[in-house]
C-alpha cells in the first residue's frame, strides 16, 4: 500500500456479545449462539434457530427517536460508537471528534424489515405509516443514523457485494487512505436478520436443521446470524499526530469475482486462490507466513469443499502449519457484516495470540483436518492474520492483517 | 471513452438525447383502481434480444438486461484482453425490486414454503452485477454499491480509486433501477408523484446507463475533474443547507447542469444554481422520469453531451431523493473535436 493502513479501534455487536471483550471472550472460550428464533415467525420452514445479537440499549436516544431505527441501526450504532471511542476519537459527549470522518461500510438488505412491513401493508391494502417505514429500509438510512448518533458527516460509500461486503467495506476504506483520499475513515458492516432472507436461504436448503458444521464431511448447512462490526482505519501518521498506538496494521487486501455460478463458487477454488495471492503481495507476506486464517466456512457442502481446495492450492505444504478456523458455527454467517466480524476476530487473534476454536466438529474434512483448531488450543505468537469471504455472485475477498511495528 | 444507454425512451445514446418516453399507465398495488403514469423500458426492444441467449441471464429480472445491454454499449471496441483488464461498479437504488417483491408476496399470501428458490438469488443486489461480469468476462474488480442517486458518485470514486491504485486498466461504471409497482404505492405515500393539477411531481421511471472511464490522458477531451458526496439531510430544511455546503466546493461562476425538473428538491435546485449559474438549456430534453441512479448516470451523460464552446466547463448537481447532495464537474478539454 502506498500509505501504511494501520487499525485503531474496533467495536462489536455480535450474537456473543455487545461489545468486542464480550465476544471475543465467549469465542474464544468455545461458546455458540445458536438459539430458536423467535424475531418473526418461520412456520413453515425447514429451519426454526439462528444466531440472535441482544441489542445493546441506547440510553441517550429518546423512545421516539429509538423507535424510528431498525434493528440494523439498533447494531451498527454501538458498534460504530465503541470503535470510535477504543481509538479515542470520540469526545465526552459521545460525539466524534473528527466532524468530517469517511464511511465505507457494508449490508445486504439494511433496514429490510420496515420494507418487508411496508410491502406487508401494501398488500393487505393499508395505507398508515406507509410512508416512513418505505423510506428506512433502504441502506443509506442506517448510514445517516450512524452519522447522526455519533456527530459526524461525510462522504459514505455502501458496498453490498453479498457475504463478501464486510472484507470488501475494510479494504476499500484501506484503498481510500492508502491513495490519499483521506486519512481516516471508519468502516464496518451491519446485518439484521429478516424474514425475507432468512426465508431465502431456507427456501435454498442453505441452512441447516441441525448443528453448524464447517469443514467437517457432515455438514449439512449453514446458521444465519446478525451483528455489526466496524473499524478504524487511518495513516500511521495520522495515528501518531494523535498519540494513538496502533493495534495492528492491515497490510493487504484481495477481492474478485468468480463467474462460476451466481450461488456456487469453483470447485477447485482458483477463484479464490487468486484473490489471497492478491492480498498475499499487496502485503508482501508469504503464504507460509500467516499464522491464522479465519475462514469462510459457511458449512455448505459446496463452499467447504472449494474452500478447502482453494487453501491447500494457496498454502501447499504451510497447511500443515497454519491454524484456520469458521467462526460462523459460533455466531452464524452474518451476511453483510461476517466479513467486518470475522476481521476483528482475526485481528484479535494476531493482537492475543488466541485462537477461536472450529466447533461442532465431528468427522473434520481429511485434506484440512490438521489446519483446524482445536477447542482449548494453546496460544501462540502470531505476525500475521488472514481473514476471507466469499459471497453470492461470485464475489471473493481476503485480508491481510500484521503486527504493528513503530 | 465509452457510453451506454438504457432509457423508456429508447436504447442507446441517441434515444438519451433525443429520445420522447411515452408514458404507461400502472396500478398501485394497494389500490388496483387508481392508475399512475410511469415510464417503462420496452422490453422487447430488439437490443435486448441476444441476452435472453445469454445462460446467466435466462432468470434474471429486467435490471439485469438494462445493465448488460448499457454495458454492452459502453465496451464497444474493447478487446478480450482490454475487458479482462475492466473494473466493474454499478450503483442501485433499489435493485431487483420485482423479484424481492414477487419473493416476499408469495411469502406473505401463501406462506413460507412458496418461497422460490430460483427468485431469491436474484433479489440479492450483488446478482446483475455478476450477471453484467459474466455475460461480458470483466475479468477485473466488482464492486454492487447500495444508496439515492448519489451513489452514482460513490461508484465514480470508487473507479477513480481503482485506477489510482492501478488495480485496472478502465472501469465501468453503471447505475441502474427497475420499476415495481409496489414502488408505486411508496412514492404516492411520499407524495412524490406527479399529478394533473400540481406542477411539482414526478413520473416514476426505470433503465441504465455507464460510462467507461480510465485516467486522463493528454489529448483526452471530456473529463471529470471533481467530485463532492457527502453532505447528508433529513429535512427539505437541511437538504437545502446540504446543497449549499456542496456547492460551495466549486467553482461559484460555473455553469449548471440542472436535472431536478420535477422532484421535490427541484426548488432547491433552483435557488442554488439555474438561477445564479447559467447552463445549457436542459428544457430541450425529453423528460425520462425519475430512476434514482439510473437518472443521475442519464444526466451525467447528457451533461457530457452538452459541453460545447459555449460550455466548456459545467457544474452537474446530482440531487439525492433520500441521503445527500453530491456534484460533478465536468470538463471539455478539447471543445474543438467534439468527442
Amino acid at each position: 500500500m502506498k500509505r501504511p493502513v494501520v487499525i485503531t479501534g474496533m467495536g462489536a455487536v455480535t450474537p456473543l456479545g455487545e461489545d468486542v471483550a464480550k465476544s471475543w471472550q465467549a469465542l474464544v472460550a468455545g461458546k455458540d449462539a445458536d438459539v430458536p428464533l423467535e424475531l418473526f415467525d418461520t412456520a413453515g420452514c425447514r429451519c426454526h434457530r439462528a444466531a440472535v445479537a441482544s441489542l445493546p440499549a441506547l440510553a441517550e436516544m429518546r423512545p421516539k427517536a429509538l423507535s424510528r431505527l431498525s434493528r440494523a441501526s439498533r447494531l451498527a450504532i454501538p458498534a460504530a460508537r465503541e470503535a470510535l471511542a477504543a481509538a479515542r476519537l470520540l469526545d465526552s459527549a459521545g460525539k466524534s471528534l473528527l466532524p468530517v470522518l469517511p464511511l465505507s461500510v457494508s449490508t445486504t438488505a439494511g433496514g429490510m424489515a420496515f420494507g418487508e412491513n411496508m410491502l406487508r401493508n401494501v398488500l393487505a391494502r393499508k395505507h398508515s405509516r406507509l410512508l416512513g417505514s418505505a423510506a428506512r429500509y433502504l441502506p443509506q438510512h442506517q448510514i445517516v443514523d450512524v452519522q447522526r448518533a455519533l456527530g459526524f458527516e461525510g462522504p459514505s460509500v455502501i458496498i453490498a457485494n453479498a457475504c463478501a461486503s464486510g472484507a470488501n467495506a475494510i479494504g476499500h476504506a484501506a484503498e481510500i487512505i492508502s491513495s490519499g483520499m483521506a486519512d481516516c475513515v471508519l468502516t464496518g458492516g451491519f446485518e439484521a436478520l429478516t424474514e425475507l432472507v432468512f426465508t431465502g436461504f431456507d427456501c435454498l436448503q442453505a441452512t441447516t436443521v441441525e448443528r453448524c458444521r464447517p469443514f467437517d464431511l457432515k455438514r449439512s448447512g449453514l446458521l444465519l446470524g446478525e451483528g455489526a462490526a466496524f473499524l478504524v482505519l487511518e495513516t500511521s501518521e495520522h495515528a501518531k499526530q494523535r498519540g494513538v498506538t496502533p493495534l495492528c496494521r492491515l497490510s493487504g487486501y484481495g477481492h474478485g469475482t468468480d463467474f462460476f455460478h451466481l450461488t456456487q463458487p469453483q470447485p477447485d477454488g482458483q477463484a479464490l486462490v487468486e484473490v489471497m495471492r492478491r492480498a498475499s503481495e499487496a502485503a508482501g507476506v508469504a503464504p507460509r507466513e500467516i499464522g491464522y486464517i479465519n475462514a469462510h466456512g459457511t458449512a455448505t457442502p459446496v463452499n467447504d469443499g472449494a474452500e478447502t481446495r482453494a487453501y491447500r492450492t494457496f498454502l501447499g505444504e504451510s497447511l500443515d502449519r497454519v491454524r484456520i478456523s469458521s467462526t460462523k458455527a459460533a455466531i452464524g454467517h452474518t451476511l453483510g457484516a461476517a466479513g467486518s466480524i470475522e476481521a476483528f476476530f482475526a485481528i484479535m487473534a494476531l493482537i492475543t495470540g488466541n485462537l477461536p476454536p472450529q466447533l461442532n466438529l465431528q468427522t473434520p474434512i481429511p485434506e484440512i483436518a490438521s489446519a483446524l483448531v482445536a477447542e482449548k488450543e494453546a496460544s501462540r505468537p502470531l505476525r500475521h492474520t488472514m481473514s476471507v469471504n466469499l459471497g453470492f455472485g461470485g464475489s471473493n475477498a481476503a485480508l491481510i492483517f500484521s503486527r504493528y511495528e513503530n | 471513452m465509452g457510453q451506454g444507454a438504457v432509457t423508456p425512451a429508447g436504447v442507446g445514446i441517441d434515444a438519451l438525447l433525443h429520445g420522447h418516453p411515452v408514458e404507461t399507465m400502472t396500478s398501485l398495488v394497494s389500490r388496483p383502481d387508481l392508475p399512475w403514469p410511469v415510464f417503462k423500458v420496452k422490453l422487447n426492444d430488439p437490443a435486448f434480444e441476444r441476452w435472453q441467449k445469454e445462460p446467466r441471464l435466462r432468470r434474471a429480472s429486467p435490471l439485469s438486461y438494462f445493465l448488460v445491454e448499457a454495458a454492452h454499449q459502453a465496451l464497444i471496441g474493447l478487446d478480450a484482453i482490454e475487458l479482462a483488464q475492466t473494473g466493474l461498479v454499478i450503483a442501485f437504488s433499489t435493485g431487483c425490486l420485482t423479484y424481492s417483491r414477487r419473493f416476499f408476496e408469495d411469502i406473505v399470501t401463501q406462506g413460507h414454503r412458496a418461497a422460490s428458490p430460483v427468485l431469491f438469488p436474484e433479489t440479492v443486489y450483488n446478482s446483475p452485477v455478476s450477471h453484467v461480469a459474466a455475460a461480458l468476462h470483466l475479468e477485473g474488480s466488482a464492486y454492487a454499491l447500495v444508496g439515492d442517486e448519489t451513489a452514482w458518485i460513490a461508484a465514480l470514486k470508487t473507479a477513480w480509486l481503482w485506477l489510482e491504485q492501478e488495480r485496472v486498466k478502465q472501469v465501468l461504471v453503471l447505475g441502474g433501477e427497475e420499476f415495481d409497482s409496489a414502488s408505486l404505492d411508496a412514492y404516492r405515500n411520499a407524495r412524490w408523484l406527479a399529478r394533473p393539477q400540481r406542477k411539482l411531481g414526478f413520473i416514476p421511471s426505470e433503465g441504465a446507463a455507464g460510462l467507461l472511464v480510465r485516467r486522463a490522458r493528454p489529448g483526452d477531451s471530456k473529463i471529470i475533474s471533481q467530485m463532492d458526496d457527502g453532505f447528508i439531510y433529513r429535512s427539505k430544511t437541511e437538504a437545502m443547507a446540504a446543497g449549499q455546503r456542496c456547492l460551495q466546493h466549486f467553482d461559484s461562476h460555473l455553469p449548471c447542469h440542472g436535472s431536478a425538473q420535477y422532484n421535490w428538491l427541484a426548488g432547491i435546485e433552483r435557488k442554488l444554481t439555474q438561477d445564479h449559474r447559467p447552463g445549457p438549456a436542459i428544457g430541450n430534453l425529453a423528460y425520462l422520469g425519475e430512476a434514482a441512479t439510473a437518472s443521475a448516470a442519464w444526466n451525467t451523460l447528457r451533461a457530457l453531451a452538452s459541453l460545447d464552446q459555449h460550455h466548456p466547463r459545467l457544474l452537474v448537481p446530482i440531487w439525492g431523493s433520500t441521503h445527500q447532495i453530491g456534484a460533478l464537474q465536468i470538463e471539455n478539454q478539447k471543445p474543438s473535436t467534439g468527442s
